[in-house]
């Protein structure tokens, strides 16, 4: 099942955002950003930038040795009872997951939060199938009744009151339900319980998989991640081959930058590891390594940091523009500034491509990605593949773009029709100037001037460059 | 017919032929807690309470009786589950449970059976004091259940159990099949940003210390 190819119109989505949804965005954005400020005051800043270092030369190191790794971790995760599959897309995803199921008699599903799950849509192909998986993360599990779509990387019901949560709660499981978050919780919780108690196969995500061991790592705070891995019969886990880390000192660092990262805590309420089966636990372990796109991204050397990502949700908590409009106005699993670069190159730059220019570039992501992903470095990459193509895409900018920018590289080329070009700018600006301002300029460029003025184009940096030469010669 | 394994495999090889490799890095020593046993357990269990958690220390038996004797009252317990291992065995947890009128459910029993149990009591395989979080093998007579079910979690910790730092409790526990990690309570913000504890898992989490010593 794919993706009918329908260009994501990322300019038109964020001017149909709705109020309440901004609101919140706005309010629970900031909130993460001061408690992982806090974090990283309480463990230090220079140690916090020794590990974020670190961090990056593992998972870069990790992404470089894949065909050293995952066969290592296959090994290691057989000869501890599990089995391994490898699936090259999300058709063959489903296709594993159906025959485990009919195998099993499956009926009921219990899953835990996985952004992978979402990115292949496996909840409606197993619907389909006649298999309806149930969430049971708090925020997905209140997605999931609502019908709608998760609105931020790690907290999916970011753009929910308590109030709309109530009345879905009495909509949909016809309980009386007060909008306070406590007792909206607890009514979760004892729905949710007999699920696990009945469910046959429990279908997990990953956040880390540790090849020294076959060790997969879970990075929850509900604890339904446990109760999906511990209590059905059957685990499956379906993790995308770029979380692969090489070791347990690895995941030693990476684990005291994650949670700190996504929520301001030290470590979360519960970090599992599951190495094969064990007796007490799941009688089958299945882990499917899935690339649907994964090693075309490594192909591309300007753009594999885009691998390194431990989906830790801060990048799109501090972003400008993340925090005016939430995540459904990118209209992808991955939202945010790792879903500008990620999405582009998952779904390809003809549906996606828009969210490469979803930015202004201020680097805020940078500074605080746990792992020194350049996003920035790579929006630019992604922008020129998506306006003079390359070995991976077609060009798909509009044809203006595309001829702008051949004149711009043109005229910024030759120092003469540059510097021609800054004088002509100065006369050609008079019918717009009002004193020191251009407050408002023709189409295209009304865009910027929408919202705020253009300084009128006034210095003249090299004949100051000349005089001040001149004085030095003298 | 290529397998979905080697082309996956093929296509990480081609995509790599052609680029530098990057070398694995040092890992930096985390900070560790200055001070010895005792006030590192003093910063466990202050770091446990700013997690939601509630702890006491245990100086001897009576304490010991004293302590659950209040909570069986308090969080009205009525069936409990235990880790089967020689501390606890040590301690007499089962023997004090069963006087104070607390059914015991065996390990071995259906889980339907199991999440009926209003308490369940585990040691600690390794305990790091500067975050408060606590490390859990789960072995057939340590089952995860026992953490996880039940409406109370009582964590009984030593000085023994005590790590340096995050890289150390990691070492203790990475050759068995299953570990937990737990800091603090079962947590969500989900909810416009409010914190709501004991969601899926155990909705109140104890930890004393067992200090004969002190």
């Amino acid at each position: 099942m794919t993706r009918t190819v329908t260009r994501i119109d990322f300019r038109r989505n964020t001017q149909n955002v709705p109020a309440p949804i901004r609101a919140a965005t706005l309010k629970n954005t900031r909130t993460a950003v001061v408690k992982r400020d806090e974090a990283v005051q309480r463990v230090g800043v220079e140690y916090w930038e020794r590990l974020r270092q670190t961090a990056h030369d593992i998972r870069l190191h990790a992404i470089t040795h894949l065909d050293r790794y995952l066969p290592l971790l296959e090994s290691r995760v057989t000869e501890a009872g599990g089995y391994v599959h490898w699936a090259d897309d999300a058709t063959e995803v489903y296709r594993l997951i159906i025959e485990i199921a009919r195998k099993h008699r499956v009926q009921h599903i219990v899953k835990t939060k996985s952004m992978v799950s979402e990115e292949i849509a496996l909840n409606d192909a197993l619907r389909t199938a006649g298999l309806t998986p149930l969430e049971t993360d708090l925020g997905e599990f209140i997605v999931q009744l609502a019908g709608s779509r998760p609105s931020h990387p790690t907290n999916p019901a970011l753009h929910y009151t308590k109030e709309f949560i109530a009345d879905l709660f009495r909509r949909k499981l016809g309980v009386d339900a007060p909008p306070i978050p406590t007792v909206l919780t607890d009514i979760a919780r004892t729905r949710l319980r007999e699920e696990f108690l009945r469910a046959e196969m429990g279908i997990s995500g990953g956040n880390f998989l540790i090849a020294e061991t076959g060790t997969l790592v879970l990075v929850t705070n509900e604890g339904n991640g446990r109760m999906c891995t511990t209590l059905p019969p059957i685990h499956v886990a379906v993790v995308g081959i770029e979380k692969v880390v090489p070791d347990w000192d690895s995941v030693a660092v990476l684990l005291q930058l994650l949670a700190r990262s996504t929520t301001g805590m030290d470590l979360s309420a519960y970090t599992t590891f599951i190495t094969g089966t064990r007796a007490g636990g799941p009688r089958e372990f299945h882990l499917i390594l899935l690339d649907n796109g994964r090693t075309r991204i490594l192909q591309d050397v300007h753009a594999r940091e885009t691998l390194l990502c431990i989906r830790c949700g801060a990048c799109a908590n501090i972003c400008p523009v993340f925090q005016q409009i939430g995540g459904l106005a990118y209209d992808s699993p991955y939202s945010g500034p790792i879903g500008a670069i990620l999405s582009p190159q998952l779904f390809g730059i003809a549906r996606a491509g828009d969210l490469a220019f979803a930015s202004s570039l201020c680097g805020a992501c940078a500074d605080v990605c746990p792992v020194k992903i350049p996003i920035p470095k790579i929006l630019l990459h992604l922008r020129r593949r998506a306006v003079e193509g390359d070995a991976f895409e077609k060009p798909v900018a509009p044809v203006a773009v595309r001829a702008g920018a051949r004149v711009g590289a043109f005229t910024f080329a030759l120092p003469s029709l540059y510097e021609l070009g800054t004088q002509i700018l100065k006369w050609v600006q008079q019918p717009f100037r009002h004193g020191e301002w251009l407050p408002a300029m023709p189409p295209p460029l009304q865009r910027w001037t929408m919202t705020r003025p253009l300084p009128k184009f006034g210095a003249d940096f090299r004949a100051w460059w000349r005089k001040q030469k001149a004085k030095r010669d003298a | 017919m290529t397998s979905s394994r080697e082309t996956i495999l093929n296509r990480i090889h081609n995509a790599l032929r052609e680029s530098a490799r990057h070398e694995m890095p040092a890992c930096p020593d985390e900070p560790r807690l200055a001070g010895d046993e005792t006030a590192r357990l003093a910063a466990t269990l202050a770091a446990i309470e700013s997690l939601s958690g509630k702890t006491r220390r245990i100086k001897n038996q009576s304490e010991l009786r004293d302590a659950l004797n209040e909570l069986v009252q308090t969080e009205h317990i009525r069936k409990a589950m235990l880790w089967e291992n020689q501390f606890l065995r040590e301690l007499g947890i089962a023997n004090l449970l069963s006087e104070l009128d607390v059914e015991l459910v065996s390990l071995q029993a259906d889980k339907h059976v199991l999440a009926q149990c209003d308490l369940g009591v585990t040691g600690a395989d390794a305990v790091l004091p500067q975050t408060g979080t606590l490390a859990l093998r789960a072995t057939p007579s340590q089952a995860e259940v026992v953490s996880l079910l039940p409406r109370v979690h009582l964590a009984i910790i030593r000085p023994n159990d005590l790590c340096a730092d995050l890289r150390e409790m990691l070492a203790r526990i990475k050759h068995d099949s299953h570990a937990v990690l737990i800091t603090g309570s079962s947590r969500t913000t989900d909810i416009e940003k409010t914190l709501a504890l004991g969601v899926h898992g155990p909705k109140v989490f104890h930890v004393w210390s067992y200090e004969p010593s002190i």
